[in-house]
């Protein structure tokens, strides 16, 4: 076997991906072969050092984060998907076979006539949502569609083509019930992605509005999420109220916990003591762990309102 | 009783929303962990993530269940990484139809990180942490997956293979080539090690 061969075989010796006798060869070959054992002490070398300094582990924070984001995602294709063919079938899935398309047939007509009549009603303010065009060749001749952030993939032409990406946005206006699928979907995403505080933050408003107290879990979740990780305090802050109107269970109290714990504003940790205490007051029991953080924070605290809060805490809970 | 993927897969594709979850969850956070050691960013791992998991619920119904749900999963997963443009723009625009790369390869991996450097200079962790993540980031998008799957990541060469949908030695090579690329761009920071 040549040289360079057992070069090769000693990366894979140290990634365990040798098999028996590959091994076998290996080591007998470094028993002979000085440049070998030294090439061997410096890949593992290498690769620990990499290891050590580079590793990057999953919190769970980013996870929890990551699956609100995607229900909210989700929800929003699964709203897409409502509309398609298949769906309005199923509809009919009560009518006999031999009437079913006409039945179908007679329904569209009546639902384009409808949808025709508010597309060409005078109101040019408010437009509909529609579904999206898959299709990138209308995006160039609409007006209203502003193309950003364009990226090529393949800019030599030499070929007589070119390939890029680009984001192509266009203004939309919809107006409809809070309780409306579109309209809890338009409104998690933005609740998570928006980048105007104000926006997130009207957002939240929105969801919860008195009729939702007994809201879904989806919501919980995107507000233990805003409240957690959301950049701006008076963001989080609002969130933190109204995780209170939620039925309250283990996972709200973690968010308070972890506020209480983690954050470095004390209006927020203030906000979580707050909602802690209450709970403690209508007879909810504390455990170990939170008894543990109450001590700590009774003592180690900046904030005077928070020790003296938690220390009223322990006292109410024994 | 626990459901296995399969039947999991079945419940999902009847619209059962629990079921979709509870199926994804038993591999999430291994493809945010894939997500996160390919592009060293938690925004950008969270946007592959959500893309993998889009990408799933569109497909469910078209996955035959001839290979493991794990297998189809981590090879959309890779897709995702492979064809995963930056935010930051610090990414090399490669083609991604690149199937075997030479030892020509070299030329591709851009000397990102700078070589002369005083090693006095570089003892934060944090600073060793950024030179390495250059380094791993000028490789190219094939190099770099490999790497990330079987140094970070731990897996088996032949599972790589599955995901690339390549040979084994296709995998070897990329992680030789990653390796040779990686050693020569971190040298200065390492001679010690070499």
């Amino acid at each position: 076997m040549q040289h360079n061969e057992y070069k090769k075989m000693i990366q894979l010796a140290l990634y365990s991906e040798l098999n028996a006798n590959e091994q076998k060869k290996l080591e007998d070959h470094l028993t002979s072969c000085e440049e070998c054992r030294k090439e061997m002490e410096a890949q593992r070398n290498f690769l620990n050092i990499i290891s050590d300094s580079e590793k990057k582990v999953i919190d769970d924070a980013l996870l929890h984060e990551a699956r609100t984001q995607l229900r909210g995602a989700l929800r929003m294709e699964q709203g897409k998907s409502m509309f398609n063919l298949k769906n309005i079938f199923n509809v009919f899935d009560f009518v006999n076979p031999p009437y079913k398309l006409a039945v179908v047939g007679v329904t569209t007509l009546i639902v384009g006539f409808f949808m025709g009549y508010l597309l060409m009603s005078p109101s040019p303010e408010i437009r509909y949502i529609t579904s999206s065009d898959s299709g990138t060749e209308s995006v160039f001749y609409q007006q209203d569609v502003k193309i950003s952030n364009i990226t090529f993939i393949d800019s030599d032409a030499s070929d007589g083509e070119v390939e890029f990406r680009f984001e192509a946005v266009k203004p939309m206006h919809y107006k409809g019930s809070v309780d409306d699928p579109n309209v809890q979907s338009v409104l998690t995403y933005a609740m998570l992605n928006e980048r105007n505080p104000g926006s997130r933050l009207n957002s939240i408003n929105a969801m919860v509005s008195e009729n939702k107290m007994d809201s879904d879990p989806e919501l919980k979740n995107a507000l233990i999420t805003v409240a957690i990780t959301d950049q701006n305090p008076g963001v989080k802050i609002e969130a933190l109220k109204l995780l209170k109107k939620l039925p309250y269970d283990e996972d709200i109290k973690q968010a308070y916990i972890y506020v209480l714990s983690n954050d470095t504003s004390s209006a927020l940790r203030i906000t979580a003591i707050n909602a802690l205490f209450e709970t403690v007051q209508s007879g909810q029991k504390l455990n170990e762990k939170d008894l543990k953080l109450f001590k700590e924070k009774s003592k180690d605290d900046d904030n005077n309102y928070i020790r003296h809060l938690t220390k009223t805490i322990l006292q109410e809970h024994d | 009783m626990t459901l296995s993927d399969n039947e999991l897969i079945i419940e999902a594709n009847k619209g059962n929303n629990a079921a979709f979850e509870e199926l994804i969850y038993r591999y999430d956070k291994s493809v945010l962990s894939i997500a996160l050691n390919y592009v060293h960013d938690s925004d950008e791992a969270k946007d592959i993530y959500q893309e993998v998991f889009i990408r799933v619920h569109r497909n469910l119904k078209k996955f035959e269940m001839r290979s493991e749900f794990s297998t189809w999963l981590y090879r959309i997963a890779t897709n995702v990484c492979l064809t995963h443009k930056s935010r930051s723009k610090k990414h090399l625009q490669l083609s991604i139809n690149e199937e075997f790369e030479t030892e020509d390869d070299d030329s591709k991996s851009y000397e990102l990180v700078a070589t002369n450097r005083d090693p006095g200079e570089l003892a934060s962790n944090t600073e060793l942490g950024s030179l390495i993540s250059e380094a791993i980031d000028s490789l190219s998008s094939k190099q770099k997956i490999t790497f990330t799957l079987k140094h970070y990541e731990g897996y088996k060469i032949r599972e790589i293979a599955e995901m690339l949908n390549c040979k084994e030695g296709t995998v070897k090579k990329y992680l030789f080539d990653a390796t040779r690329n990686l050693r020569k761009n971190l040298s200065s920071v390492y001679a010690a090690a070499y």
